[in-house]
């Protein structure tokens, strides 16, 4: 077996991906029957500091996406 | 980034990646069709300024191309970006490929899994095999599913082999190591269906 890290955070169930926002409402519960596997594990995505996302972006860019009303 | 990290410190060989937005159509400067920061490439570059990791290779089997991606890797030669969207194109340098799909795949006759499958395995795997990355990158939408969005026809049969398709060349080009990370696709029960087998193909030796 691999070990698998599984990055999920619950603000991604309650409006995840904005086209529908709710697509991942069943999760994490029916990740249950995998996470009774000692392989995997189920972690909390901490959030991304800004100075990441500026290694590949234009600083416009983050009060762009904080402007949006998605 | 989190998961990439993991990887990278040899905490596990593989991630899975749920994500709040989309990140392929993120370039520099410009965000759109429901993402917002290119997390991929800011996890690349995250692992090249702490780990010294350098050589990725990505497959982005979301529906859509994967603009945003492409626009920050090109110039770069470390990085193998094979988007399967139905454009043309490769690179000079054989790094950065679009791969044309047949017209009428969806609705066409023949079975388009095995079509979309035998497309994929044939622009990807040697490519990757050739690169060495350090890293197997899967952008994985499943907005291409039959009745969702960018419906191409496919069932739940082609993620599942597009799941073991990067985990075999995973283990023949980059060690073992896979981050997926959760593109396209917007039907909770696809969701459903899809991301826990996924993952627990990733987890088969």
């Amino acid at each position: 077996m691999k070990r698998v890290g599984i990055f999920y955070h619950k603000s991604f169930s309650r409006r995840s991906y904005l086209t529908v926002g709710r697509r991942l409402a069943d999760f994490p519960g029916v990740l249950a029957p995998l996470l009774r596997q000692p392989a995997f594990r189920l972690l909390t995505c901490p959030e991304a500091p800004d100075e990441w996302i500026l290694r590949v972006h234009d600083p416009t860019l983050i009060p762009a996406v904080e402007a949006d009303p998605l | 980034m989190a998961a990439a990290e993991g990887i990278a410190d040899g905490a596990f060989e593989r991630a899975f990646a749920f994500i709040g937005a989309g990140g392929h159509h993120a370039g520099r400067d410009y965000f759109g069709g429901y993402c917002c920061y290119n997390d991929v490439v800011i996890a690349m570059a995250h692992l090249r300024a702490t780990r010294g990791i350098r050589r990725f290779a990505i497959l982005d089997t979301d529906a859509h191309h994967g603009d945003g991606t492409r626009d920050l890797t090109e110039g770069d030669p470390a990085v193998l970006h094979v988007c399967i969207c139905g454009g043309s194109y490769t690179s000079p340098d054989g790094t950065k490929v679009d791969v044309p799909l047949p017209a009428g795949l969806l609705g066409g006759a023949g079975d388009p899994d095995a079509l979309y499958l035998k497309i994929a395995e044939g622009a990807f795997a040697e490519r990757a095999r050739g690169f060495r990355p350090d890293l197997t990158v899967w952008y994985f939408g499943f907005d291409g599913h039959r009745g969702d969005y960018g419906d191409m026809g496919l069932s739940v049969r082609c993620f599942l082999g597009l799941a073991d398709l990067a985990c075999r060349v995973a283990d023949e080009a980059s060690g073992g190591r896979l981050l997926t990370v959760l593109g396209g696709g917007s039907r909770t029960d696809l969701a459903t269906a899809l991301i826990p087998p996924i993952i627990e193909r990733m987890g088969e030796a």
